[in-house]
């Protein structure tokens, strides 16, 4: 296998056959399968905007923010689209916890010659600037705003990275990218839902060029979303009718919650998974219950219960009807 | 069932119902105050007549259904359009009816937005026109050719539009008028259908059908009633009626298109004014009893709070909960991480292996609120007020162990039926509009600064039976606002971070017999509404009501209802802890 560090792109992929997006452009994309290069998830389906954005940030190195709520595929629409360009990839989850030391590197004991030495480890930053790799910064958002300083000057273009400790000045690989996916937009928790999310500084929110949305996704196409993940829901009878239902109980619940009358919403995850143990019980209710319906104020409970019977026609279980 | 789990249980299908309506239309705004539906401070038309279902007649589907009609209505009804092609609900109040009948059917023949169609909703809508329906033909008024008339239409065109078949039952009832009416109407009926995506369009077939009823109906008059309007006949109440509500229509271009609902404008009334405030008197509740009364009314209020046992240790915990909020609030040393303590650097040296020494500056929860609890101290409370008593005197206690202030007032009048303030008017011969003739009686029971324990036997006056008499609320509301606004929450650098919660207690309208035999009777009642709504645009105060058995929602945005029957006090507190919680406000 070829260094990492010697891959270059070396061919073009039609947007249109890769991601099934209306579009003429061609993306850079590398023949050769780095074992960085996430797998395809051939189910994967691509929101139009968010790729777009996404391939703007690999074919003209634009640094790509992409905000949404959670369990809407942020981090892994990142993946999907590396995947399709066989673009090794790096997810660094990023904690309150992360330190400038875990990002730039440190001097760290080790054995050579059966001597030990102390040694400068690089860490994820310089390692990854001197690569061909897209970096993705998950949670960007949690980590704390005075260490994400580290990443200022690589958030420019040609922006080098000066390794202090080394007296070293990286220049960055001409493939190397950064991405980033965040619940909030950077303003701190303001709705409640997103507890350790830090305010960032706006001064580096600025350098991102793009920040893409990927906010929830128009019904039908959530429905085809929750088909493809769970083909065998497909192939029920009522699969269709059930997976109609369970996405506008979930549309529901995100409208109730922005209405405050939930203090929960059902993201597209939590659909797939209810899809999934739908498959695992057989029994819609007992589903619904086990994958969201539980993590619910006991207070809220009669409001979903009110929603399901829109959505399926019959009661909810154990739901109590007020007029007996 | 007594009333007041009756009102309780619509309370609560209430609230469901606007829940499910806030989701299926994707709006915050909307909520039921005084059983209508409201978008903001502004009610919202209710246009057919299946879209009010009632208790104890109707089942919770009736009442589903009639929400999920509402937000049908509202998502694909533009009331300018509505209102441009509606006949005048003055002129031609049958055309009217069938009108907005028609234009409701439309909606509710389209799925909501962004949805699919979903069947739990479409079983409801169908519910609830079936119940209306069985109330509709049981009724006497089929009986007669208009009522059988505008029977059979709602039957069929819904049957139309919606493409679902008359109800079984109904067919021999309707066959023979349906016969009759077809041929008149039926060009248009066919185009109901095809057209129900686009407003305009099936509005003019629409108009088309009203008009030919309208025609109809009229020559078949029989000189009986027919059409009830609503506030009318009180007797009619609880009966099935076809109810024309026409209020609030005089405010054209304020709430669009209605044509029915809508409360009284407040226009109407005069603006308030006090006849005389030589007798207004505000008074610590200590005052108005002698020292060994009060000693008595505290034991027999201490051995009910004992009978009950209420935890208030809990209480506190939830309400610090509640009202606390994170602040950074000094040093700790001795950390093993955070920020480097100078102070322990020579510590260092002299032992290296320590590793305390490092501080870190933790966030405390603190609580900076005031909660002022007024009470109506009008007669009729006398019934609660023992188990009032008890809850506010128990709140009080919670509140001060969670830090936060606690003000109990209370309101009455100084005499029945206006006092010396009527009679000085009665004495300056009648001047018409005289304003607010009683002389009002405002009671401190304790106020913000007074710890509860030295408060206690000002608590026990609220047990003192003859000082409830009447109540002027707005009065009060604004007296005890002022008082909140001003009070100190007791801790140092207090700005504008203090939360100040101000709920009333009250079983009813404000009352005074004088004054509204002068002014008219919903005169107290509109400057009390006018207090409150001015409260609540200002958004100083967090304001909000508790019903004794009664629901104040169609005066206060935040209400919640106690019944002062139920034995366990644990439910009043989980009320009040929501209200103070804000959940379900709008």
């Amino acid at each position: 296998m070829t260094d990492l560090a010697q891959l270059r792109p070396d061919r073009l992929v039609a947007v249109r056959e890769a991601f099934g997006i209306d579009s003429p452009l061609q993306a850079p994309a590398f023949s050769e399968r780095d074992e960085h290069v996430p797998e395809i998830d051939s189910a994967y389906r691509f929101n139009p905007e968010v790729t777009l954005a996404l391939l703007a940030g690999f074919m003209r190195n634009r640094r790509v923010l992409v905000q949404g709520l959670h369990g809407t595929g942020k981090s892994t629409h990142v993946e999907q689209v590396a995947a399709r360009l066989n673009w090794p990839c790096v997810r660094v989850n990023l904690d309150g916890h992360i330190s400038r030391l875990d990002l730039v590197g440190k001097d760290a004991v080790v054995l050579r010659d059966g001597q030990q030495v102390t040694e400068f480890q690089e860490g994820i930053v310089p390692w990854a600037l001197q690569r061909p790799v897209a970096l993705v910064f998950d949670e960007y958002d949690a980590g704390r705003p005075d260490v994400m300083f580290v990443i200022q000057r690589i958030l420019e273009r040609d922006g080098r990275f000066t390794l202090t400790d080394q007296n070293r000045v990286l220049a960055p690989h001409p493939f190397f990218r950064l991405f980033a996916t965040a619940n909030t937009v950077g303003l701190g928790n303001l709705n409640g839902l997103y507890h350790g999310s830090q305010r960032l500084n706006h001064a580096q929110v600025d350098r991102w060029n793009i920040v893409a949305s990927l906010n929830y996704l128009p019904a039908a196409e959530e429905q085809a979303i929750v088909r493809a993940r769970v083909p065998s829901l497909a192939g029920h009878a009522r699969g269709d009718e059930w997976v109609q239902a369970m996405v506008a109980m979930a549309t529901l619940t995100r409208r109730g919650f922005a209405a405050g009358d939930l203090s929960t919403l059902m993201s597209p995850r939590t659909v797939i998974t209810w899809a999934e143990n739908l498959e695992i019980f057989g029994d819609l209710a007992m589903a619904f219950r086990l994958s969201f319906l539980n993590k619910c104020d006991e207070a809220e409970r009669a409001t979903l219960a009110e929603y399901y019977q829109r959505c399926f026609g019959q009661e909810l279980p154990g739901a109590e009807p007020v007029l007996a | 069932m007594n009333d007041a789990q009756a009102a309780a249980r619509l309370q609560r299908v209430e609230a469901l119902c606007a829940a499910s309506i806030r989701a299926l239309v994707g709006e915050a705004e909307l909520h039921f105050r005084g059983q209508r539906l409201h978008r903001g401070h502004e009610p919202v038309a209710a246009t057919a007549p299946h879209l009010r279902p009632t208790l104890p007649d109707d089942d919770q589907g009736s009442f589903r259904g009639a929400a999920d009609g509402l937000a049908l209505h509202l998502v694909h009804s533009d009331p300018a359009v509505h209102r441009q092609l509606a006949p005048d609900a003055a002129l031609a109040p049958v055309a009217r009816l069938v009108f907005d009948m028609l234009e409701q059917y439309r909606t509710e023949s389209l799925p909501p937005t962004g949805l699919h169609d979903l069947p739990g909703l479409r079983q409801n809508l169908r519910h609830r026109f079936e119940a209306w329906s069985r109330q509709f033909a049981s009724d006497e008024l089929v009986e007669g050719d208009r009522g059988l008339l505008l029977f059979t239409l709602a039957q069929i065109c819904r049957a139309r539009v919606c493409a679902e078949a008359v109800p079984e039952e109904h067919t021999d009832l309707i066959e023979a008028t349906r016969f009759a009416l077809v041929p008149l109407i039926g060009h248009a009926l066919a185009a109901l259908r095809r057209t129900r995506h686009d407003q305009a369009a099936y509005g003019v077939h629409a108009r088309a059908i009203a008009d030919t009823v309208a025609d109809m109906v009229a020559a078949r008059d029989d000189g009986k009633p027919f059409l009830i309007r609503d506030g009318d006949d009180p007797s009619q109440r609880g009966r099935f009626t076809l109810l024309l509500n026409l209020q609030g229509t005089p405010v054209e271009g304020r709430h669009a298109a209605t044509g029915w609902g809508g409360m009284a404008p407040d226009a109407a009334v005069a603006p308030y004014r006090v006849y005389s405030r030589a007798w207004d008197r505000t008074l610590p509740a200590t005052a108005l009893a002698r020292r060994d009364e009060l000693r008595q009314l505290r034991e027999q209020l201490d051995a009910r709070i004992a009978r009950q046992s209420l935890h208030v240790a809990r209480l506190a915990r939830e309400l610090k909960r509640l009202f606390a909020r994170p602040e950074r609030d000094g040093w700790r040393g001795g950390e093993e991480d955070g920020r480097i303590d100078g102070a322990r650097l020579a510590q260092l040296v002299a032992s290296p292996a320590e590793r305390r020494l490092f501080r870190t500056e933790p966030p405390q929860p603190v609580v900076r609120a005031v909660v002022t609890v007024l009470v109506d101290c009008s007669g009729s409370m006398k019934q609660h007020i023992e188990a009032l008593a008890m809850w506010i005197d128990t709140l009080a206690r919670a509140l001060e162990m969670a830090g936060a202030s606690c003000e109990v007032l209370g309101f009455s009048t100084g005499a029945w039926s206006g006092g010396r303030a009527a009679r000085e008017w009665q004495r300056a011969g009648r001047p018409a509009q005289p304003g607010r003739l009683n002389e009002t009686l405002h009671i401190v029971f304790k106020d913000a600064a007074t710890p509860w324990r030295r408060a206690r036997p000002g608590l026990a006056a609220l047990l003192k039976a003859d000082l409830f008499r009447e109540g002027i609320d707005g009065e009060a509301l604004e007296w005890a606002a002022a008082r909140l606004l001003a009070a100190e929450s007791g801790l140092a650098g207090d700005g504008d971070d203090v939360r100040r919660c101000l709920v009333v207690v009250s079983d009813g309208s404000p009352m005074d017999t004088a004054t509204a035999l002068a002014n008219g009777e919903h005169y107290l009642d509109a400057h009390l509404r006018q207090v409150v709504q001015g409260h609540e645009r200002a958004g100083r105060l967090e304001l909000s009501a508790l019903g004794v058995g009664l629901d104040l929602s169609s005066t206060y945005s935040r209400s919640r209802m106690i019944d002062t029957a139920t034995p366990s006090g644990h439910h009043v507190f989980r009320e009040i802890l929501e209200l103070l919680a804000g959940r379900g406000w709008r």
